[in-house]
């Protein structure tokens, strides 16, 4: 394996064009599956340097833009009156633990797409979009288009999630969210995100669902529960999270 | 990979290969063995060691990625800490596998906050699991600490 720390996205997109490269973000997902066994890339190319991957934008149309890098903590510390940069930070608090929001980052978590962890239920229920960048320049695509499914997203080969768009709205809109785990700072069993009266569900199947897709949709079974808990739990959650 | 690692203000001048994490250079390669290697991926907190001051699990970080941020192990105490002293008056350690974790864990909190309450000791703490469950006497231990600062 071989590791490369370029400092602007152009030599980063040159880096990403080896056979089996893969970004290093903050390393909490990464590095823990390279440790396992799961993966082992032949180039690491690591955004740490990248200076155009950190800090949080307030847009003049009222949206946020988001760089790929910003980590949990920095991300729970959010201070910005848009239902959705509420639920987002909501959401950085109870991810994993404090070493791990100290250098976990919210375009690390986007990309590898865990079906339990807390931002893909939140981008999705915030109408968030996912900002790409290639050498062949860049493309946002909604958070409902980008993840998949299990681990599975829109990004392509050589591409890089380079920031999260969060829309703006108005500051009085509720919104609320509701993370069930064996013990706090575990990945979820099921969560439930929503702004307003709308209800995004995580942890049920391998990409958020929309409420209405639920009576549809097979719920998973895992290590950490079987579908007929996920099934019978989730209308209590969801009141939870429904009840401002 | 040649590279410099500064831990607990000194630098150190290194070989490192590419997929190897901090934890194992400060073990191996600076025979820094204090920080423990328990699951070796993210989840039991016995590596935790600070990273320009925030807490971190070595485990997670690569050793070639650690750049010039500066690292701070247990072994920065070269005499007891106030942390170690109120776990060693409280009982609070008892095979001692996780203790450096917890040290590590307890002095970037006290450092942020030095009269933490009950909630903030435990939020504190949630990364780092003992697995002979002595927890009560640690959360006691630091309850301690806050009180007679």
């Amino acid at each position: 394996v071989e590791y490369v720390a370029p400092t602007n996205l152009e030599a980063a997109y040159r880096a990403l064009e080896a056979e089996d490269a893969r970004c290093l973000a903050g390393g909490q997902s990464l590095v823990a599956m390279m440790n396992l066994g799961l993966v082992s890339p032949a180039r690491l190319v690591s955004l740490r340097c990248i200076a155009s991957l950190r800090g949080v934008e307030a847009q003049r149309d009222g949206s946020l833009r988001i760089g790929a890098m910003a980590t949990h903590a920095e991300l729970a510390q959010l201070k910005h009156s848009s239902p959705s940069a509420r639920l987002l930070a909501h959401a950085a608090r109870v991810v994993a633990y404090p070493a791990v929001r100290a250098w976990g980052t919210i375009g690390g978590s986007v990309a590898h797409a865990d079906p339990a962890a807390d931002y893909p239920v939140v981008l999705v229920a915030a109408g968030a979009t996912i900002e790409i960048g290639s050498a062949r320049g860049t493309r946002r695509v909604p958070a409902q288009d980008f993840f998949r499914g299990l681990f599975d997203t829109a990004l392509g080969k050589g591409e890089i999630v380079t920031a999260i768009h969060l829309p703006p709205g108005a500051p009085d809109v509720p919104c609320k969210y509701e993370k069930l785990s064996l013990v706090a700072g575990d990945f979820a069993i099921l969560s439930v995100a929503a702004i307003g009266a709308e209800v995004t569900i995580g942890g049920y199947a391998p990409r958020p669902l929309r409420m209405d897709e639920i009576p549809k949709t097979q719920a998973m079974a895992d290590q950490r529960a079987s579908a007929e808990y996920r099934r019978r739990v989730l209308p209590e959650l969801v009141k939870r999270c429904t009840s401002h | 990979m040649h590279i410099t690692l500064t831990v607990n203000g000194e630098r150190h001048e290194l070989v490192a290969h590419p997929a190897e994490t901090l934890l194992e250079a400060l073990r191996s390669r600076l025979e820094l063995t204090g920080t423990k290697r328990g699951c070796n991926h993210g989840v039991c907190g016995a590596c935790t060691v600070l990273l320009d001051g925030k807490l971190a699990r070595s485990c997670l970080a690569l050793a070639v990625d650690v750049g010039d941020r500066e690292v701070t192990t247990v072994e920065a105490f070269s005499e007891l800490s106030d942390v170690q002293r109120a776990l060693i008056d409280s009982g609070a350690i008892q095979c001692g596998f996780c203790t450096p974790g917890f040290v590590m864990a307890l002095t970037e909190l006290f450092k942020r906050n030095p009269k933490p309450d009950r909630e903030a000791i435990r939020a504190a703490l949630a990364g780092n699991l003992c697995r002979c469950s002595g927890y009560v006497k640690i959360v006691e231990a630091a309850e301690r600490l806050a009180h007679d600062r």
